[in-house]
């Protein structure tokens, strides 16, 4: 299951170090190369060339958690302004309550 | 021969000859039906999936129908973010991933359709990659390589749209592995409550154990009264379990006898009075 990034917010972060993860939160904050994504709290985000990110913005990150539980962006994508977080925060939950489906027992 | 003997027994008493053929003619055509093989389209399914079900899928035998969560599947519908597109002569082959996986789906080039399609689809997202879509389709097998046969791949307009296909794709797995829910206020659901109950149903209901996965709603309806409604010895009587339930009296007849079935309840001064049968 190496291709699978499992879905996760701020309270998984610990739990996922060194994995690949996605992350749909909403960006708070951008300082350059650096920004700051909530998503169920506060995730600290280390930016590529390619990551476009827009204030206030929904924005699904894949990145990769480091050490200090910051993640390092691999692809992101803007979701736009329209995002339900109930819902997001629905799936996580249900993601990792029923992990049969979504990722391997492995994870 | 028979007909053909009768027939002309017929004509032989005079005057006949008209009624004969008549007969002769509805004799032919009680023949000729029921000798055609109908195709069971009324099994076929359209079930939402993640694609690690669709990786994970069974298939007992090859050219069988893949099973998930031990139903067949026939048609899938998924949402996955486009990583790869690629154009070939006869179909354009898409690799998606949702997160629990990748797959790739085909769609075959109608030669016909495509160049209507570009005209009208100029002014709405397109296909791309890195853009999510939702695929609807057959999952096929192809020297061990999976991939889905796409009827129908659209980009995505709403985003919610994939919180909602993952949700929905919960639910489904839900239901076939551990039966329909048990109450209707679902609302619960997303706190993991599928298992508590509101109201004077609830302690009948695991009083004496889970009930069976594969029961209907209306079976746990009928039983959980049969539980907890005050009742002589001889139980209750279908159309009383009816009328209380506000249920149709056939739907509570097929609910207990399926009970009867599973060896929950037994009938008591008819077949369709039952009482519990508490262990």
């Amino acid at each position: 299951m190496s291709e699978a990034t499992p879905r996760i917010t701020a309270p998984y972060l610990e739990t996922f170090s060194h994995q690949t993860v996605r992350i749909l939160g909403k960006v708070v904050q951008l300082r350059g190369e650096q920004a700051t994504v909530d998503a169920g709290g506060q995730i600290a985000v280390l930016l590529n060339r390619d990551s476009h990110l827009t204030l206030n913005h929904a924005v699904e990150i894949v990145g990769k958690v480091q050490n200090d539980l910051s993640v390092k962006v691999l692809a992101s994508t803007d979701f736009g302004t329209n995002i339900d977080f109930a819902a997001v925060e629905a799936v996580v939950d249900a993601t990792h309550r029923y992990k049969e489906i979504f990722y391997g027992d492995d994870s | 021969m028979d007909y053909q003997q009768n027939t002309y027994s017929m004509t032989s008493y005079g005057a006949q000859g008209g009624a004969g053929g008549g007969g002769f003619m509805n004799t032919g055509s009680q023949n000729s039906p029921g000798s055609g093989a109908k195709q069971q389209y009324g099994k076929d399914t359209l079930r939402p999936v993640t694609i690690k079900q669709i990786l994970d899928a069974q298939q007992p035998h090859p050219d069988a129908e893949f099973k998930v969560d031990g139903s067949e599947i026939t048609q899938v519908t998924f949402v996955g973010q486009i990583r790869n597109i690629s154009t070939q002569t006869t179909n354009v082959t898409y690799k998606l991933d949702d997160g629990t996986g990748t797959v790739e789906v085909k769609q075959w080039i109608d030669s016909d359709a495509t160049s209507a399609m570009d005209t009208t689809d100029s002014s709405k997202p397109k296909l791309a990659e890195n853009a999510y879509a939702r695929v609807f389709g057959r999952l096929k097998a192809f020297n061990n390589k999976r991939h889905v046969g796409a009827h129908v791949i659209k980009p995505i307009n709403d985003y919610n749209e994939i919180q909602c296909h993952l949700l929905e794709a919960t639910v489904v797995h839900l239901h076939f592995t551990r039966g329909p829910p048990q109450s209707l206020n679902k609302e619960g659901a997303a706190n993991g409550a599928y298992g508590r109950q509101d109201g004077g149903a609830a302690g009948g209901d695991y009083g004496g154990g889970p009930l069976p996965n594969t029961l209907s709603g209306a079976a746990r309806k009928v039983y959980n009264l049969l539980k907890t409604a005050p009742q002589t010895n001889e139980g209750l009587q279908a159309q009383v379990i009816a009328v209380q339930l506000n249920m149709p009296t056939a739907d509570v007849v097929k609910a207990g006898d399926d009970l009867v079935g599973q060896g929950l309840i037994y009938t008591t001064v008819d077949e369709h009075t039952w009482a519990v049968l508490d262990v």
